[in-house]
């Protein structure tokens, strides 16, 4: 099973002792490695080998944790299933036969599979707490701001955050206190207080007594059937446990996708420019002038989706329309965070199935990316509107896991962890 | 523009400046590396400026401060907040394959700033400058020298990084004579500020645009006056490859008698962009308007919008050269010509008020402004060529000052050997053997040779000027030279009408 979650298996040991030591730790492939490849699941970074550590990866090893590999992942974070990678696809170990999500498929797979004890994946709109669902697993994605980015190989920058997975709630915030906090080589980090107690681990104690649950009803429209039974059930168990649940209305978030997938695939037609093959990465050997063998270079280093979004998010920065797309989106951007913020003006939490759907098969969504993009509908949001959410597993539907998704006020982690802690 | 045939006469010029300025701080603007110049290429590179995947630009303050200073000293205005954008293009000299600068809120909008030309005071309008960074340096090897007729091209990273400021002008100029007037002005400016190094290779780099308009589609008559439809109207060419005032002025020269010329015979102006070569002196073309790139510019989401407002009111600049000229004229009763030699560089004038303060400020004034810096000049020196040596030139005027030596020995051969021989003025003093004699001294000659040569005196006496001359000789032979030939026929005169 395991062959297919690592891209990379190779043992980075920590120091000798700290919070995480004796604890195994799977790294998603854009996550830079000093000396070890950090592929992105990409041909075109196959051979590439980072001088330095992501500092994710440096708090990892002061942590005393041991990192046990590489996961696999969609090239560059593009997708929803694993299945883009240049490295071949993982199986979903919980639901054999499908996908595991994505794009930080591995990463979960390696928890859901016992590889690792945690790991670490990256979010840009879903790719942590897509995974974590199909992978019957718990995954964190933080407020904007709160984990470093640097080493984290852009795809989306204004939208990603690099977050942990876990077999429960409290391990996956034992992993958010060694990865969070402000970093001098990212400037959209922030140092963050921890209010009530010393630490996000801590905070994982179960109590709902009086929360207050906002079910967007929006986020439930369209939703496999079996998939939306599963979710009310575990809302029905909250509330056995003192919270209390009520509809609230998020009126934006159908614009939410295409907003998202503009602004994402702009961001990276600017962020995978880089990848031309004079300082690292694959070199086309073609001939031709400097132009040529740039668009040679990316021609064969590339795969489909990737080359697809590159250049739909070039269009949409074009003179010409980028007025009618890429301001567009942030427009819509700025009306969906505001309608996160009176949503929970109304609610401690707002809850909704993590994925409208159960895992795909393998193979299934590979030929229709637009099937793939409207599955992203409930985790998107979130990333537009900077805010933390984490996936915990609600249940089964037809012995498919299913995702519960908890949304939070901007850097309030402890909220989500003690929360989602009642159910994992 | 409809090609026309009109006289010279009756064309008129039109330039604007965007003027690319390396800013001196120790480190790059996104990054921890050094901006010293090494030899090695590719040795002061990281992640970050190298462009590897993940590394995250984060903005150096002092680039930062460096940008307030110059917006202070043109009297911009500058916003509360300010933005860095991407601009992408594919360059092999960009290592991210895209340039993080400034957008639509650049740190320094509107300003000004005033320039004498040819007697006229000029006010130029800068419509904005911003904050971006420098890319790398290419080497083309072997073939045609160019990026597409090299055989290979090396890329040098070091340079990536540097932060740049952009100072764009309004098309304010109405001929190159006025572009160097400003250009000289601007480095000025910039060096008085300390954010700038004139010496630096490639430390300011300059696009011109330059159009030729008809006089008679300037509405109002007034040629420091032209609508934006003429100017619309006119094609223009974008001038490239400029890195010095002196080159701006030569290549613009040159090019507005090429467009004139084409207009005079009928033909249009071509919109492009050309190449300054320096070295053949010529404009030549580079491509043409219909490949105009589209930069897709888009907010660098990685820089959180700086809150600037602040640091205007935090940062104080130095007094700049022109309201310093105007304190010297008032302080110390100089010339404008004087005051304008002794502000010329900020080092010039720090070093004249040091002087100044402990001697007579005329007296500093000769030996700072024309007797120091036309030393300098003629030996192709510069004030900081005598970095460290300023005690030196000091004491010089303090023996000048004290009467221990001439004036004349001081200049001459003082100074002189001072600046030829780098040694020490009380060494040259005591080895040329220059110090003035004791005055009794000199007296008590100029009594001994009245006395021993009563003859001259009656030459004297009868009107026979050139008896003095002998006179004057022989106390200089008592004397062993020491004395001021000048101050001896004085005392001589003296003596004798007594
Ligand atoms: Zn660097």
């Amino acid at each position: 099973m395991s062959d297919d979650i690592f891209i990379t298996e190779e043992t980075i040991h920590g120091d000798d002792d700290g919070p995480l030591a004796g604890t195994t730790v799977a790294v998603k492939d854009n996550i830079s490695t000093e000396g070890v490849r950090t592929t992105c699941g990409s041909k075109m970074l196959a051979e590439y080998v980072p001088p330095y550590d992501a500092t994710v990866v440096s708090r990892l090893k002061e942590a005393g944790a041991t990192i046990v590999g590489k996961a696999n992942m969609d090239e560059f974070g593009m997708g929803s299933t694993t299945e883009t990678s240049h490295f071949g696809s993982t199986e979903n170990p919980a639901a054999p036969g499908h996908v595991p999500g994505g794009s930080s498929g591995g990463s979960a797979a390696a928890v859901a599979a016992g590889e690792a004890d945690v790991a670490l994946g990256s979010d840009t709109g879903g790719s942590i707490r897509c995974p974590a669902a199909f992978c019957g697993v718990v995954g964190i994605k933080p407020t904007y701001g709160l984990v470093s980015r640097y080493g984290l190989v852009a795809y989306g920058n204004s939208l990603e955050q690099i977050g942990p997975f876990g077999e429960t709630v409290e391990d996956a915030a034992a992993l958010l206190d060694v990865i969070s906090g402000h970093d001098e080589r990212d400037a959209t980090t922030h140092e963050v207080p921890i209010e009530d107690d010393a630490s996000y681990a801590d905070a994982a104690t179960g109590d709902v007594d009086g929360l207050s649950i906002g079910v967007p009803t929006e986020l439930l429209e369209g939703a496999d059937e079996g998939v939306v039974e599963t979710f009310w059930g575990a809302i029905a168990d909250l509330e056995d446990r003192g919270a209390e649940s009520h509809e609230v209305s998020l009126p934006s978030v159908e614009h939410a996708v295409e907003a998202y997938y503009v602004i994402a695939m702009s961001e990276a037609s600017s962020n995978l420019a880089r990848f031309d093959g004079v300082r690292y990465g694959h070199s086309s050997d073609a001939e031709g002038n400097w132009n040529e063998r740039f668009a040679q270079t990316r021609k064969e280093g590339f795969g489909d989706e990737v080359k697809r979004r590159i250049l739909l998010g070039t269009y949409a920065l074009s003179a010409g329309y980028h007025d009618k797309y890429y301001k567009k989106a942030q427009d819509a951007r700025a009306w969906v965070k505001q309608d996160f913020d009176e949503a929970l003006s109304e609610a401690d939490v707002l809850a909704s199935p993590t994925m409208p759907v159960p895992p795909f098969e393998l193979g299934e969504s590979l030929d229709d990316p637009l099937q793939m993009y409207l599955a992203d509908a409930n985790t998107v949001p979130v990333n537009l509107a900077d805010l933390p959410a984490i996936s915990v597993p609600a249940g089964e539907t037809d012995g498919l896991p299913v995702g519960l998704q908890l949304v939070g006020p901007a850097f309030g982690e402890e909220r989500l962890i003690r929360a989602a802690s009642a159910l994992a | 523009m409809t090609a026309q045939t009109v006289q010279q006469g009756d064309l008129v010029t039109v330039i604007g400046l965007e003027v690319h300025v390396q800013l001196e701080t120790d480190t790059k603007i996104f990054c921890g590396c050094s901006t010293d110049r090494t030899d090695e290429p590719n040795e002061n590179v990281c992640p970050v400026c190298l462009g590897l995947p993940g590394a995250l630009p984060v903005l150096n303050e002092a680039a930062v401060e460096g940008a307030v200073k110059i917006g202070k000293a043109i009297d911009a205005d500058i916003p509360e907040e300010t933005r860095f954008h991407r601009k992408n293009y594919y360059y092999p000299d960009l290592p991210k394959n895209f340039q993080i600068t400034q957008y639509d809120e650049p740190i320094c909008q509107e300003g000004e700033l005033e320039v004498s030309v040819e007697g006229d005071r000029r006010t130029v309008a800068i419509e904005r400058a911003h904050l971006e960074e420098d890319p790398g340096s290419l080497q083309h090897v072997g073939g045609g020298g160019g990026i597409d007729s090299a055989e290979y091209t090396l890329v040098d990273y070091n340079r990536a990084g540097t932060p740049l400021m952009e100072i764009v002008t309004a098309p304010d100029f109405r001929s190159p004579s006025e572009v160097r007037a400003f250009l000289a002005k601007l480095e000025e400016v910039l060096e008085y500020l300390g954010v700038f190094d004139a010496e630096r290779d490639g430390s300011l780099r300059i696009d011109a645009n330059l159009s030729i308009i008809p006089e008679e589609e300037i509405e109002s008559g007034d040629v420091t006056d032209i609508g934006a439809e003429a100017l619309a109207a006119a094609n223009r060419t974008e001038v490239k490859n400029i890195s010095s005032h002196k080159g701006a002025e030569k290549a613009l020269a040159y090019e507005e008698t090429r467009q004139k010329n084409a207009i005079q015979r009928g033909r249009a102006v071509e919109q492009e962009t050309r190449h300054w070569d320096e070295s053949r002196g010529i404009t030549v073309s580079m491509r043409s308007k219909e490949e105009e790139k589209d930069y897709r510019y888009f907010e660098e989401a990685d820089l959180p919008p700086l809150q600037v407002a602040h640091w205007k009111d935090e940062i104080s600049i130095p007094e700049l050269p022109s309201a310093r000229r105007e304190r010297f004229q008032d302080e110390y009763g100089l010339n404008e010509e004087a005051a304008s030699k002794l502000t010329s560089t900020k080092q010039v004038a720090d070093f004249y008020e040091d002087v100044a303060s402990e001697f007579d400020p005329d007296l500093a004034a000769t030996w700072v402004a024309d007797n120091l810096l036309g030393e300098l000049n003629y030996r192709d020196m510069a004030i900081t060529d005598l970095e460290g040596r300023f005690e030196e030139v000091t004491r010089l005027v303090e023996l000048v000052a004290e009467e221990e030596i001439t004036a004349k020995n001081a200049r001459e051969t003082v100074l002189r050997s001072m600046l030829d021989d780098e040694k020490a003025p009380d060494a040259i003093v005591e080895d040329e053997g220059l110090g003035k004699t004791d005055e009794d001294e000199v007296q008590q000659a100029v009594v001994a040779a009245i006395d021993e040569n009563p003859d001259a005196v009656d030459d004297y006496a009868s009107g026979d000027d050139g008896a003095i001359n002998f006179l004057v000789g022989q106390v200089m032979q008592k004397t062993g030279g020491s004395a001021d030939p000048g101050d001896v026929n004085q005392l001589l005169r003296a003596e004798l009408e007594g």
